[in-house]
């Protein structure tokens, strides 16, 4: 079946607001409440399917709303080709919704045509960088867009790394023009598993290339009697990590600000106050949203 | 200095398939936990990421077997079928084959089918859309062309045929069922249809001559050819009413002419 692509009356653009991870669970509610949200971000890879409720959902929102595609699975980081069929379905999706913003992860994810479906670490030196750069490159070439690359949540550091991980992203968006996406929860957990100081990572990360920020909430898990922090998405935002995105703001300025709550799902309205909560600091009524 | 492509292939081997423990830890700081710690908090992401995704397209399954030796199968299947692609909509494509061959879950005849009625659902609800067949088509088709017509199914619809009451044990695990949920395995078979007509799929019980039917039109037969096979075992099979049916209910989307 073609799909003749609609002229969204709505501009994709997303401006200096907060925004909400859509989840299948608030679809309705989102069509039926049309709440007051700046934009909704989805996870590309939930909607390369043919068709189907989950494309006409998100068509249909995308109506009212401005839309980031947010991809978990292209595997940027990893030495296996990139999977042109993934490429192509993303193009796709991209053409039918119009999103204002593409991004992906520092990280890969398959070795052998194996996919772990996980973020798994890069070491940061320059093997990688060079390897990076030019894997981002070709994105860039064939979605035709820039892309932001988003610092993961880490649990582990290669003894082999020679820079710093925001040092590798700034060198990485200085060679191939890509974006940053800053997520605060990933700091503050990074920063505690490794012992990195947090501060100095958001004053060390090239405030311009910064064209969005994620906020989610993490997972305390003890391991060997050590607390390590995991990314889980599955609650509130932190008051330490609420703290951390005030002190981001100050340093390296406002920036559309990102709601992530994928697993024990809330109702939209828990979602909505952390929204608020967000665009409170970002010094954004409400009201503009709507 | 482990290289780029050792230390992923490394990584992989042991969070798919806890491979290669000794030589994994190679090349990671321990600051504060050891190496193996550490990459065991990956290998434990990707296996629950893996079983719940696995699980969430087989919901009847999880729930036959029961959370735990689910995750035990899925544990399996993740070794010896990771998915192969970074967009998860066809991990867990090979799941019926493969609990058809592990023996622990043998004492359930019927899972196997039932993992493939459940993954004819998944594909359904992700298949391309398409609009039933116009009667403005019908309408144009010449007489003359009729033994050479054809009918195409909807993208979504899977034709599905097991020795056992499959959908009725797969309506008894759904949220909304009110029935006692008495079951007689030895009260034979069933032929479904799984497709989605708009946006919800469905799942309907079809006498065996109907399934053998719309699964000859699905091979690309013709109508005549599709009948004549049908009727050698049916021999009063309605054939009007079957297709009213299928072109009211938006099963059959386009006819062709075969050449």
């Amino acid at each position: 079946m073609t799909h003749v692509p609609q002229a969204f009356t709505r501009n994709s653009a997303i401006l200096l607001s907060a925004g909400i991870g859509l989840r299948s669970q608030h679809y309705r509610d989102v069509l039926e409440t049309r709440p007051t949200v700046g934009w909704f971000e989805v996870h590309s890879e939930n909607y390369f399917g043919k068709g189907g409720a989950p494309l006409r959902y998100l068509e249909k929102i995308r109506e009212d709303y401005p839309i980031s595609l947010h991809g978990v699975g292209m595997s940027l980081g990893s030495v296996d080709a990139l999977d042109g069929q993934h490429l192509a379905q993303l193009k796709g999706l991209m053409n039918r919704i119009e999103p204002g913003l593409v991004s992906e992860h520092l990280s890969w994810g398959s070795f052998g045509g194996d996919y772990l479906n996980d973020l798994a670490p890069l070491p940061y030196n320059e093997e990688a960088l060079l390897h990076l750069a030019g894997r981002i490159a070709q994105v860039h070439d064939f979605l035709g867009r820039q892309i932001l690359i988003e610092n993961p949540s880490s649990y582990l550091e290669y003894e082999h790394s020679t820079y710093l991980e925001y040092e590798f992203l700034n060198e990485l968006s200085r060679r191939t023009g890509c974006g940053i996406l800053l997520d605060v929860n990933n700091v503050y957990v990074s920063c505690h598993n490794h012992g990195w100081d947090a501060l100095d990572y958001l004053q060390g990360i090239a405030a311009d290339r910064v064209g969005e920020i994620h906020l989610a909430g993490h997972t305390v898990n003890s391991v060997a009697g050590r607390d390590i922090l995991i990314d889980t998405h599955d609650q509130k935002v932190c008051s330490e990590v609420w703290a951390l995105y005030q002190t981001a703001l100050r340093v390296i300025g406002t920036k559309p600000t990102l709601i992530e709550w994928d697993t024990d799902v809330p109702a939209l309205s828990a979602l909505i106050d952390e929204a608020q909560q967000a665009n409170s600091h970002l010094g954004v009524r409400h009201e503009l949203a709507a | 200095m482990n290289s780029l492509h050792e230390t992923q292939r490394r990584f992989t081997n042991y969070a798919l398939r806890g491979l290669g423990q000794d030589l994994v830890g190679e090349g990671i700081k321990s600051n504060g936990l050891t190496a193996q710690q550490r990459l065991a908090i990956y290998r434990n992401n990707t296996q629950l990421g893996l079983t719940e995704a696995l699980r969430d397209g087989y919901p009847v399954v999880n729930k036959l077997v029961g959370t735990e030796f689910f995750n035990h199968l899925a544990r399996s299947y993740i070794r010896r079928h990771p998915p192969k692609a970074g967009c998860l909509l066809s991990f867990g494509n090979q799941f019926a084959d493969f609990i058809a061959a592990f023996e622990p879950a043998a004492g359930l005849p019927y899972l196997p089918d039932m993992a493939r009625l459940e993954w004819c659902w998944h594909e359904a609800f992700h298949e391309a859309d398409a609009n039933p067949l116009a009667m403005s088509t019908l309408a144009k088709i010449d007489p003359a062309a009729y033994g050479k017509l054809g009918f195409t199914l909807h993208p979504s619809a899977r034709l599905l045929a097991s020795d056992y009451p499959i959908l009725k044990i797969w309506e008894s695990n759904q949220e909304d069922y009110e029935g006692d949920g008495r079951i007689d395995l030895d009260e034979g078979g069933c032929h479904l249809l799984i497709y989605r007509p708009k946006w919800d799929v469905v799942i309907i019980l079809l006498p065996e001559a109907e399934y053998q039917f719309l699964n000859l039109l699905d091979m690309q037969l013709t109508l005549i050819q599709a009948v004549e096979q049908v009727t050698v075992k049916a021999p009063d099979f309605p054939v009007q009413a079957v297709l009213q049916r299928w072109l009211n209910s938006g099963l059959l989307t386009d006819i062709y002419y075969q050449q």
